[in-house]
């Protein structure tokens, strides 16, 4: 009698698996239940309390969690498309460049290596109030004899946060959209100069279809980056004051590890693990499309 | 009797005879495991370890040094892992009530006597209920208020204060005079008449303290929010007020310690309730551009007569897990004896040992700066309150300060914020099962 033997293709993907399970499926189950649970972490028995959909329910009847949530979808929304077209301009311009091009893209990734802590802190000091660098500078030259609350302003609060994301972050398009520009055949280009085509009009019916797949890549990452925006928020700002710059990470790491309540911390990550889905769904329904309209496949 | 109990008195009689000191050789081959707050400040005090180690035959093998937030971090995350090997670890009378069951009462392993001799007052504020979960050290925290002195002696400034209000210009005793002093000490952007702490626990420990003394109480005897009061109201005011007429900085929603500490020693601002820690910084020609001109005095009293003092302290605890807590409680002793104290407060910190105290008013009479601030410390120490002994304090400043600071930007009026604030404790309570 033959010992039965497990399929081949199943015994070399079963270390695969066991590490997928082991390190992404493990805690994701765990946080998922522990959501439906009372735990908080200074006590450990609540992760037995099972305490249904308490949590959910709290979560999507907060207005403190849906104001977070909305203002993040803000943040989002303006930080990607100011992103995206400084990125566009920034690769176009480097992309005209045929002496130190090299240098000039190095130099360009930069703000990418910076931690995202530091880049908080670097933009926590230039936009202080009473010792930062844009106070200072505006009254040096005269354009205002008060010291601007960059940080304390809500509005202006989220400008300082846009400002310090759109630093740290404008390079990957930049970098994306260049390597997109490489790609782009000369000739269709060359045929339109001859027939007698804009500038513009190279560039809005030829250049732009064809770096859009990489535009569209580019939104996708970065879009997921942003909807966990956490590090630059948190020490610029914490959320506040008065929850005026709260972004839903910052609301779910506070509940999580100062207030410990880690059960509730979970449930609202699970809401808004949505926002990052929705957007990913967009971006790469229009990736496809703009690959479909360059014949590449759907 | 139980083996644990048995262990516990041989361990306190023995301790009784030395009172925090150490016997030769009695806790020789044992390695203790400790999780201790870091910074340089406290390494004089760390050096002492290795002489109990020499006198005890024990180890101690220090796993980790953060400060305090950091710590707690830790501390919540062993809890949760159950990795409770350690046995010593820094605590800190603001935080020792979010782990009520993760230190021991070392009651049992001292003597009364031993006990006895640190300041009352310390001693009710490292108790959970009937359990001393930890000593106190050299690290007392109250806060006094510090004022640039060549504000006062201005012939200028005492004239037109004394036409605006018809009073005279001293440094004040009410907080109600410290409000007006404030405001007309004050030409912004470049000089404010005070600041303070914005956000975080700092700003509902300023709140809470201030609810005292306006004669109001944060919470109930049952746990439930009593701050929207009228005293609670009149606290909340004196901070919307200043920030609304301008003499504090338009970022002190934002200031923690540091940054009120950096703001003082920079000369720019008159009045400042601060921490013992600073005084030395202030003063210092290296440090501060107040070097000099800095007067210290006892912390002004709210409406009802009562003296703010939000205070704090930094401890030493045992775990409850500790397979060697006698050895583990000699060590916390003997970290906050008598000359562990002493060795402490040169460095400036405040002792919470009442013998110490006369040590530390002796040493400081050569230095006029230094007499005036430790009499000034003394004094306000006799008005000191601990935080909220609750294990969800810091979850119920999470939920107040919001509210502060959207009153004090003029978000919500003075009513709304506080009804907000209280309302969302009182869920935060009841879904706690405090109530």
């Amino acid at each position: 009698m033959t010992r039965p033997r497990l399929p081949a293709w199943f015994v070399l993907l079963l270390p695969a698996f066991i590490v997928l399970a082991a390190v992404v499926l493990i805690p994701l189950l765990l946080s998922l239940y522990s959501s439906f649970t009372s735990y908080r972490l200074t006590r450990p028995e609540t992760l037995y309390n099972w305490i249904g959909t308490f949590n959910y329910e709290k979560a999507v009847q907060s207005a403190h969690f849906w104001s977070a949530f909305g203002r993040t979808v803000l943040l989002l929304t303006i930080a990607l498309n100011l992103e995206m077209l400084l990125g566009l301009g920034l690769a176009l311009l480097v992309n005209q460049v045929t002496y130190g091009q090299r240098l000039l893209r190095t130099i360009m990734m930069f703000p990418m290596m910076f931690s995202p802590l530091l880049v908080g802190f670097q933009f926590k000091f230039i936009f202080n109030d009473n010792v930062g660098l844009v106070n200072n500078a505006l009254q040096s030259l005269g354009l205002t004899n008060v010291a601007i609350p960059w940080l304390v302003d809500g509005q202006l609060a989220f400008i300082s946060i846009l400002v310090a994301e759109m630093w740290s972050s404008t390079s990957v398009f930049a970098i994306l959209i260049l390597a997109g520009l490489f790609a782009v055949p000369r000739d269709p280009i060359e045929a339109a100069k001859v027939d007698g085509c804009t500038p513009w009009q190279s560039f809005r019916h030829i250049t732009l279809p064809y770096i859009m797949p990489f535009i569209y890549i580019a939104l996708a990452i970065r879009s997921l980056d942003v909807a966990r925006a956490y590090d630059i928020v948190q020490i610029m700002t914490n959320g506040g004051p008065a929850r005026r710059t709260e972004l839903i990470w910052t609301l779910i790491g506070r509940t999580g590890y100062v207030d410990a309540k880690m059960g509730y911390a979970n449930a609202m990550g699970y809401i808004s693990i949505f926002l990052a889905i929705a957007f990913t769904i967009y971006f790469f329904r229009k990736l496809n499309a703009a690959r479909a309209e360059l014949g590449m496949g759907g | 009797m139980g083996h644990s109990k048995l262990r516990a008195l041989l361990c306190a009689s023995a301790l009784s005879a030395l009172g925090g000191g150490a016997v030769a050789g009695e806790f020789d081959g044992i390695t203790l495991q400790a999780k201790l707050i870091g910074g340089q400040q406290y390494e004089a005090l760390y050096a002492r370890i290795a002489e109990w180690e020499a006198e005890t035959g024990a180890q101690v093998e220090i796993l980790s040094k953060k400060n305090h937030f950091e710590l707690d971090k830790e501390f919540k995350s062993d809890i949760a892992a159950g990795t409770l090997g350690w046995c010593v670890g820094s605590n800190h009378s603001s935080f020792a009530s979010q782990y009520p069951s993760l230190y021991t009462d070392l009651t049992p392993y001292l003597s009364a006597e031993f006990i006895e001799a640190y300041v009352p007052s310390n001693i009710a504020a490292s108790k959970i209920g009937d359990a001393l979960v930890m000593l106190p050290r050299a690290q007392f925290d109250v806060s006094v208020l510090y004022y640039l002195k060549s504000i006062y002696e201005d012939p200028e400034r005492q004239a037109a204060y004394k036409a605006e209000t018809g009073r005279d210009l001293a440094p004040p005793d009410t907080w109600e005079e410290y409000k007006a002093q404030a405001i007309f000490f004050t030409d912004a952007p470049n000089f404010y008449g005070t600041q303070y702490a914005g956000k975080d626990e700092a700003i509902v420990g300023r709140y809470y303290e201030m609810v005292i003394a306006e004669g109001g109480q944060l919470f109930n005897e049952d746990w439930s929010p009593a701050f929207n009061s009228d005293a609670g109201k009149r606290a909340l005011s004196w901070f919307v007020d200043l920030y609304q007429a301008g003499a504090v900085p338009p970022g002190t929603t934002s200031y923690l310690w540091d940054d009120l500490g950096q703001g003082f020693a920079s000369g720019t601002i008159a009045l400042n309730l601060d921490w013992p820690g600073w005084a030395g910084f202030f003063n210092g020609e290296d440090t501060s551009k107040a070097a000099g001109d800095v007067g210290v005095i006892v912390q002004p009293q709210g409406s009802a007569g009562i003296r703010t003092g939000w205070s704090g302290h930094h401890g030493f605890s045992v775990t409850e897990s500790c397979e060697h807590k006698e050895a583990a409680a000699s060590l916390v002793a003997w970290l906050t004896n008598e000359e562990s104290q002493k060795l402490e407060s040169a460095g400036g910190s405040l002792p919470t040992r009442t013998a110490v105290w006369d040590h530390v008013l002796e040493a400081a009479k050569s230095d006029p700066f230094r007499a005036e601030a430790i009499a000034a410390f003394q004094e306000g120490s006799e008005h000191a309150f601990p935080a909220p002994q609750t294990p969800y304090w810091i979850e119920a400043t999470n939920l107040i300060y919001p509210e502060l600071q959207a009153a004090i930007l003029g978000d919500k009026s003075v009513e709304e914020a506080l009804a907000d604030a209280a309302k969302a404790v009182d869920e935060m309570m009841q879904e706690n099962g405090v109530y």
